[in-house]
């Protein structure tokens, strides 16, 4: 430091400063958000790749191959009940040895074609159902490590000699956050779409209900909705516990063992539990859940019992938005709040 | 306009388990525009609190505190631009570059990416600003904080133990450069600091605290002053006849190895004027000066407890 000690007399300031482009700037230079994303790239490539091996589109021959499969399990079972009859013989023998098997017990042509066709109308749902659930997890991730990495090296204290109004400090972090998630979302969304369309165009038939794509668009949409919540809720918790290790604890505490343990002693809770809610927000339709109300009577009697109850796509919807907002508003105000070190 | 004023500041944190630690008691303090202004105290006497306080870190309990002249923290963003800070430790990303470090702090204040290398050229890291942060010794952690101070050419600049993990040589160029900043009519320097021989050296003024409360400031000169004994040194050919003059006008004597030491003199020029009419003539007359370290000690030292809540 010998060399130049004269302070120079640049200019201090030459544009108008910016938090939320500093945020987006600090945001994109983690190494450990490059690396989750690279991993979350390699990953969905890798799960189309081999998505691609498990699929095969159908032609006349492999279609007669799985009649002559289907027919001739026909055959067999049909072989075993009479001598099942013979054997037992009498009035018994009919409720003993069943009714004879018919092509609707069999199922669909679709399940004796090895490998299956890949079909838009179901995997392609369920995938959509699968990239949101990953990239909602991947996001919470994200999320936590943000926040939880400026804690674990006090530039979050540092970057208030900045910007000394913690709000919006804050809430540039969050807006950052949220909008990246989002994009994040659409992005892997997008590509699961263009996959599954390619897969069904290569690998099987693209056939379903009319207003499929529609559908599958709102699914999409839903899962960008789960993926933005989760990524809030991954930074809440670590702003909370200032820590990013500490989230990613919490979250597998809550996740392997809190729930688990509503769903066993409190089942009527299950509908405000994150698992089912998440669900809830991306199937179509919902989710029904079965309330296991089985209980012991006052004579000591196992009273079986339950009922199942239909949690809507809003249901979900609120109950995670709600969840995050209180844990994003408490962690929030106590970093408004408190003293820093 | 004084650059810090600070009035009545109370705060008190609450511990658990523990009894509440009171870490400013009623603390009064005004630091005027320009120069470097020391300020010290021992480990637990409110420094860093008081510097947490002025940055909005911590919020006091009761008092007012002002940066120039704006209340605090309700108005600090309107100064925030101003003051430049490096308080204990610097808080970067330890997997950022440094350079990439400042870089994120100048774009949140909208500096130019050529400050920053200006400031880097400044702490002499620009040929190490491209390495990760964690990979930096303590004084280059050291100097890329200052550098982050610097970004904004602060009207008003917190050092909280800049000299901290720094050689010699840096420890040299930090207070060459506090020296120049502090002359140069732009800045305040608000210097924290425990090491008082660099205090003295480069400081115009000083606070000292003590339990929370401010116990002496002023120019360095006027508080050691504050502190002088009032000793003098005085030689004269006989020694023995001149402490006899001297004893006899009521004077406490003592002998300072090979001359007289005088304890409590007013006013050293009677001394010469009593030693005279009797004959002897002074060869030696020198107060003995008290250093910044003895008025330190004695200053903290005379603090009085205050019942801790």
């Amino acid at each position: 430091m010998s060399t130049a000690l004269e302070v120079p007399p640049a200019p201090a300031t030459s544009r108008r400063g910016s938090l939320l482009r500093a945020e987006l700037h600090r945001f994109r230079s983690r190494r450990m958000v490059r690396v989750l994303l690279l991993l979350a790239v390699l990953g969905f490539v890798g799960g189309v790749a081999t998505a691609s091996t498990q699929y095969a589109k159908t032609s006349p021959a492999r279609v007669a191959a799985a009649e002559a499969e289907r027919q001739q399990i026909l055959v067999e079972s049909e072989g075993y009940r009479r001598q099942c009859l013979d054997q037992v013989g009498g009035d018994a023998a009919e409720e003993q040895c069943g009714p004879p098997l018919t092509l609707d017990n069999l199922g669909d042509l679709s399940n004796f074609l090895r490998p299956a066709p890949f079909r838009l109308a179901e995997d392609g749902r369920n995938g959509v159902v699968a990239v949101a659930v990953l990239t909602a997890a991947l996001a919470f991730l994200l999320g936590a490590t943000y926040v939880g990495a400026e804690w674990s090296t006090r530039s979050m204290v540092a970057l208030l000699f900045w910007e000394p109004r913690r709000l919006r400090v804050m809430a540039a972090k969050l807006t950052i956050l949220a909008v990246l998630s989002a994009v994040l979302a659409v992005l892997a969304a997008a590509a699961w779409l263009l996959a599954a369309r390619a897969l069904a165009a290569t690998r099987g038939t693209g056939d379903g209900p009319p207003g499929l794509f529609g559908e599958l668009v709102g699914s999409a949409g839903r899962g960008v909705l789960l993926v933005v919540l989760m990524s809030l809720l991954g930074f809440g918790v670590a702003n909370l516990l200032r820590n990013t290790a500490a989230a990613f604890g919490f979250g597998f505490v809550y996740f392997a063992i809190v729930e688990n343990i509503v769903r066993g002693v409190r089942p009527r809770w299950q509908p405000y539990l994150l698992t089912e809610n998440t669900l809830a927000l991306l199937q179509e339709g919902g989710l029904k859940i079965f309330l296991n109300e089985s209980f012991v009577d006052s004579t000591g009697a196992y009273q079986t019992g339950g009922r199942e109850v239909l949690v809507g796509n809003l249901h979900g919807a609120l109950v995670l938005t709600a969840v995050t907002a209180v844990v994003v508003a408490a962690g929030v105000v106590l970093f408004a709040r408190r003293d820093l070190d | 306009m004084d650059v810090i004023e600070v009035r009545g500041l109370t705060k008190t944190y609450r511990r658990r388990r523990r009894p509440a630690l009171r870490a400013l008691d009623g603390l009064d303090l005004t630091v005027g525009s320009g120069g470097v202004h020391g300020f010290l105290g021992p480990n637990g006497s409110g420094k860093t609190t008081t510097i947490r306080a002025l940055l909005g870190l911590v919020r006091a309990d009761e008092g007012e505190l002002r940066l120039f002249g704006r209340p605090v923290p309700k108005e600090l963003p309107a100064v925030i631009g101003q003051v430049g800070a490096l308080v204990e430790t610097p808080l970067f990303f330890p997997t950022f570059a440094g350079r990439l470090n400042l870089q994120l702090l100048a774009e949140t204040a909208g500096v130019s990416r050529g400050r920053v290398e200006e400031c880097l050229e400044l702490v002499d890291l620009r040929d190490r600003a491209g390495e990760r942060f964690k990979g930096y010794s303590l004084g280059m952690k050291q100097r890329l904080g200052i550098a982050a101070a610097l970004l904004k050419q602060p009207r008003l600049l917190v050092l909280d133990e800049p000299s901290n993990g720094l050689d010699p040589a840096g420890i040299r160029d930090v207070r060459e450069l506090v020296r120049r900043l502090g002359a140069d009519g732009h800045t305040t320097v608000f210097l924290s600091s425990h090491l008082l021989a660099e205090v003295e050296q480069v400081c115009d003024s000083v606070s000292i605290m003590a339990r929370g409360r401010c116990v002496a400031s002023g120019p360095v000169s006027d508080v050691l002053a504050g502190r002088s004994s009032g000793d003098v040194r005085v030689r004269v050919d006989d020694l023995a006849a001149g402490r006899a003059v001297l004893e006899r006008a009521g004077h406490r004597v003592s002998d300072d190895d090979g001359a007289l030491l005088v304890a409590g003199v007013q006013a050293p020029a009677d001394l010469t004027r009593l030693l005279a009419g009797s004959g002897h003539w002074v060869s030696e007359l020198t107060p003995v000066a008290v250093d910044l370290e003895e008025a330190f000690l004695a200053l903290t030292a005379d603090a009085v407890p205050e019942a801790r809540p």
